[in-house]
């Protein structure tokens, strides 16, 4: 059992090797999400902007567990860190959010959602990134034709989406809506999408009858694209365009398939755009932005083989 | 903690040897303690900090001290983790259903009992492993908190009031010095929930035959004792802690999602066989449990004020709890490991009941 006591002993010094206290602002990112790949972009781009600003960077993952992510920072409150970026629903922590304002540390959102308890935060915006797709549809048409818009009205930030694409597509005089459908999620993402198309095509049977597809994020775009291509009329010159720029889409579109264009998120540009934020907050500037729109970027078959 | 259902022999007198063997945890809890305390000596050990440790760790607390209870008789019980998020998921149905609080709560102690009651019958009275049972209910569990939720969260302004600020709530009790001392609410839930297991275990028949059916089911049963309705009872009362602590969870956070509870199997069960090395039968016993959760929660509270990278703080988490069971095993206790292994094992394909 001495043993044991010693062996402890190294271990803990062997800890404390690592955690000797700087001087430096020391700044926590905490999230349940680091396996997804957003967020390691992110949290790689936000140690590196971190690192140029001699910061000491406490990166915190508690594997999906909310719960332990409100007792983590629960404990960075109390250890009286400078900042903490969250990437994380904010109305989900919200006990951990209050230990922060009780202890005085500000806490910035990275993709996150706006909440009253954070300094600001910093994502894309849907309305634009909806607007980018949209106009590559009209410009591609040159104004005139038949779209499908495929879109989700329940969960606000693709009902965001949609509303801005119709928008577009009604202000353009010969530029009709043939149909605007909700794709069921019973047999996963790209099913419902995929039968719905099959659907339209046996609608509209004339080759030119459709135009172009409108997806409000990428796997309707690729549900469509494969019943498009199923029902061999792949060749009619149908435009089809999606949202995330998913790995999936990407191929499809990097093939010269009738995937087209997607809208990328730039998730390194939102890490160094908080990282400013911290930046400029802990030297005194009064942020009162809500949210800080990081601009997305279309993704073709151009931006891909480069 | 006393001997019980051993056939040890009488002990010798006190020696140091002896009582670091038997108490080599609780000195490498202590150890670890002093080493945040002089490592972070302004935050960890305050008043503030311990406070925020013993609400923390409440919830796993609730589960582990229940989990005693089963592991006392040999079994298992891994469906708690998804019994608690179901029972969140019950609770903000109800809420979403123009509920009140007690009709939420009252549901959810019902439901718990229920899956605690699904266990039991399928361990004592059908006769399958407690592993493979309640492995299947934890699937059962899980599955229902997905289908009624639809996979969603349960938050904002459904959840009444009085039943989110229970959980961030506490008690105050008055200042030390310039600092203002108040219990939180949860954990003096979890002081209960310790206090009535610690009863049942050391003060009443109950825990007695408990224990002898963990030393030898087959000697207990000649005994007279009712096997099936005891280890059917334990499992109720393992799934009354995992609807408390899903109760306590969704409280604490104001949202209710359907697998926000699924952490706390593992490291219940851990606690537990901490608890273990601090037996001299390694025998499960809630005192143990609590020093173990303690553990668990110093660790992770004081690695994080260092710190010290997440995947670093598991790693060596999980070293701490395979050094303390492999240390007090190596130093004369494995014969009860043994057993106590051999016997659960022995449970796995099918009981003879």
């Amino acid at each position: 059992m001495r043993k044991f006591s010693l062996l402890l002993v190294i271990l803990l010094l062997a800890v404390a090797g690592v955690g000797f206290a700087q001087d430096a602002p020391t700044v926590a990112v905490m999230t349940p999400f680091l396996a997804q790949p957003g967020t390691q972009i992110m949290v790689e781009n936000f140690e590196a902007s971190a690192m140029e600003k001699g910061w000491s960077v406490n990166v915190i993952d508690t594997n999906e567990d909310i719960a332990a992510l409100v007792s983590r920072m629960e404990d960075v409150a109390l250890q009286g860190v400078d900042a903490i970026v969250i990437n994380v629903d904010p109305t989900q922590i919200e006990p951990g959010l209050h230990a922060a304002a009780d202890a005085g540390i500000p806490v910035f959102g990275l993709d996150s959602g706006a909440h009253p308890l954070l300094v600001t935060n910093v994502t894309s915006n849907g309305y634009t990134m909806a607007a980018e797709t949209a106009t590559y549809v009209v410009d591609r048409l040159s104004g005139a034709g038949n779209v499908i818009m495929f879109i989700f009205e329940p969960y606000p930030p693709v009902q965001k989406r949609g509303a801005i694409a119709r928008a577009i597509f009604e202000n353009t005089p010969d530029i009709t809506i043939a149909d605007a459908i909700t794709p069921s999620f019973d047999n996963g993402p790209l099913e419902g999408a995929r039968n719905a198309m099959e659907a339209v095509l046996l609608a509209h049977p004339d080759a030119g009858s459709i135009s172009a597809v409108w997806a409000a994020w990428d796997d309707p775009a690729l549900g469509a694209l494969q019943a498009i291509e199923d029902a061999g009329r792949a060749d009619e010159g149908i435009v089809i365009v999606g949202i995330d720029a998913t790995e999936q889409a990407r191929d499809a579109i990097l093939r010269g398939s009738n995937f087209e264009a997607t809208v990328a998120q730039d998730f390194a540009g939102m890490a160094q755009k908080v990282a400013d934020l911290v930046e400029s907050h802990l030297g005194g500037a009064d942020i009162t932005q809500v949210n800080h729109y990081v601009p997305a970027k279309l993704v073709t078959q151009a931006d891909l083989s480069e | 903690m006393k001997d019980r259902g051993s056939t040890e022999p009488a002990r010798a007198a006190f020696s140091p040897e002896r009582f670091l063997r038997r108490y080599g945890t609780l000195v490498g809890f202590i150890l670890i303690v002093i080493f945040f305390w002089t490592q972070r000596p302004g935050t960890f050990m305050t008043i503030p900090n311990w406070v925020n440790i013993t609400r923390q760790m409440s919830i796993l607390g609730v589960v582990a001290f229940t989990m005693t209870i089963v592991m006392v008789t040999g079994d298992f019980d891994l469906s708690i983790g998804a019994l608690a998020s179901l029972v969140g998921i019950v609770a903000g149905t109800t809420f979403q259903n123009d509920g009140a609080v007690g009709t939420a709560v009252a549901l959810s102690l019902l439901v718990g009992a229920a899956g605690g009651l699904l266990n039991g019958v399928l361990v004592a009275y059908i006769g399958i492993s407690a592993f493979v049972a309640t492995l299947g209910t934890l699937t059962v569990f899980r599955g229902l908190a997905l289908y009624i939720s639809g996979g969603a969260s349960i938050y904002g302004r459904v959840i009444p009031a009085e039943f989110s600020s229970f959980g961030r709530g506490a008690i105050p009790l008055g200042k030390i010095g310039a600092t203002d001392l108040a219990l939180p609410n949860l954990t003096i839930l979890a002081i209960l929930a310790l206090i009535f297991v610690f009863i049942i275990l050391n003060y009443t028949i109950v825990g007695r035959r408990l224990y002898a059916i963990g030393g030898n089911m087959e000697a207990a049963r000649f005994g007279g004792i009712r096997i099936n309705r005891l280890r059917l009872l334990s499992f109720v009362i393992s799934g009354l802690g995992a609807a408390v602590a899903g109760l306590m969870l969704f409280s604490r956070l104001s949202t209710a999602h359907p697998t926000q509870g699924e952490g706390l199997m593992l490291q219940a069960i851990a606690a537990v066989f901490l608890g273990m090395t601090l037996s001299e039968e390694s025998q499960p016993n809630v005192g143990g449990t609590l020093i173990g959760v303690l553990i668990l929660g110093v660790l992770a509270n004081g690695l994080t004020q260092m710190q010290i990278d997440t995947y670093i703080q598991q790693i060596s988490t999980g070293a701490i709890i395979i050094l303390a069971v492999t240390l007090s095993s190596l130093s004369g206790q494995q014969r009860h490991y043994g057993r106590w292994l051999r016997r659960a094992l022995r449970r796995l394909p099918r009981e003879g009941d």
